[in-house]
């Protein structure tokens, strides 16, 4: 698909995502995850070297963490860091990214992230998500 | 100089249909609602100069105007005035919506001697009171923005119809 069409599905799809954010709509997370993936879709199209692959590779990143998609997000980081023409800045951006979802949790949860690390937090999270209740006994 | 908010979608063709009907129409409840009529004389303050636009809208219904939030009017509304008025003045187009943590609303293009330049624009509405306050505010806002060679803010009111563009220093680009 053309940037230009790219731009404009991205365009509608930050709006609607906006809209339902602001009304407190529990669907924002649906709407956030299509960001994602409409900024991946970018990210493919335009090279890390230039100033629109890289506002479409932190924005992919983002929007996988506003869908509450921490795993995509670290996947989406660690590719495009990956990359060879990724400058350094682009990926100490996406880096700092992660770190301040992973602060926000911690002061949001702070007696539960003195157990454990953010990252093992989420994993516990991920394998409740999959497995149920009864994977964490095991 | 003659602004039509109907022709938005002209203007800008990478802005969404539905998009552009919204917020064109929540301009439209923005005028009206402060007693603006279709054909208001508004200042427009874009650097160096402030020159008078004449300023048309579709008329829309304002009982409707309960069904929308009203900060998503003022904002809304704004944003269509200041893509009109960025258009207009400096023939930038839209290539697409920011997230907010870019720190500006809109990505833009714009021809120069130097080829296509790259803007940063964020966009605020006032429905009550003077605009100057908001505009820096959200000049030192846009002044984060990576990536760009131009970061601009925005600012519409609509008591006292005016609207003020202005840029931040350019920084260099971020590679």
């Amino acid at each position: 698909m053309e940037t230009d069409a790219l731009n404009s599905l991205v365009t509608g799809a930050i709006w609607r995502a906006e809209q339902l954010e602001a009304r407190g709509i529990s669907s924002a997370g649906h709407a956030w995850a299509e960001v994602s993936s409409l900024e991946e879709e970018l990210a493919k199209a335009l090279p890390a070297s230039g100033p629109e692959g890289r506002i479409a590779r932190r924005g992919s990143v983002r929007a996988a963490l506003k869908a509450g998609d921490y795993v995509r997000a670290s996947a989406l980081l660690a590719s495009y860091s990956a990359e060879e023409a990724a400058p350094e800045s682009l990926k100490a951006a996406l880096r700092k990214i992660l770190k301040e979802e992973d602060a926000a949790m911690v002061s949001r949860f702070r007696y539960a992230t003195k157990q454990h690390s953010p990252r093992e937090a989420r994993e516990l999270a991920r394998r409740f998500r999959e497995f149920g209740a009864f994977c964490l006994a095991a | 100089m003659d602004i039509d908010l109907a022709l938005l979608r002209e203007m800008h063709r990478r802005l969404p249909p539905d998009v552009a009907l919204a917020i064109v129409g929540r301009a439209a409840l923005a005028l009206g609602r402060n007693g603006h009529s279709p054909g208001l004389t508004m200042p427009v303050d874009v650097e160096p100069a402030v020159t008078n636009c004449v300023l048309s809208w579709p008329m829309a219904d304002l009982n409707q105007a309960n069904q929308h939030d009203e900060n998503r009017i003022t904002e809304d509304g704004a944003e269509a005035v200041a893509l009109a008025v960025v258009h207009r003045h400096r023939g930038w187009c839209v290539v697409r919506r920011l997230q907010r943590e870019e720190h500006a609303d809109w990505l833009l293009e714009g021809g120069g001697k130097g080829g296509r330049q790259i803007i940063a624009l964020e966009v605020s509405g006032v429905d009550r009171g003077a605009i100057a306050a908001r505009l820096s505010q959200k000049l030192a806002q846009v002044a984060m923005s990576l990536d760009v060679d131009g970061r601009w803010a925005g600012v519409v009111g609509f008591q006292e119809p005016a609207m003020a563009l202005r840029s931040t220093k350019r920084r260099k680009r971020g590679n």
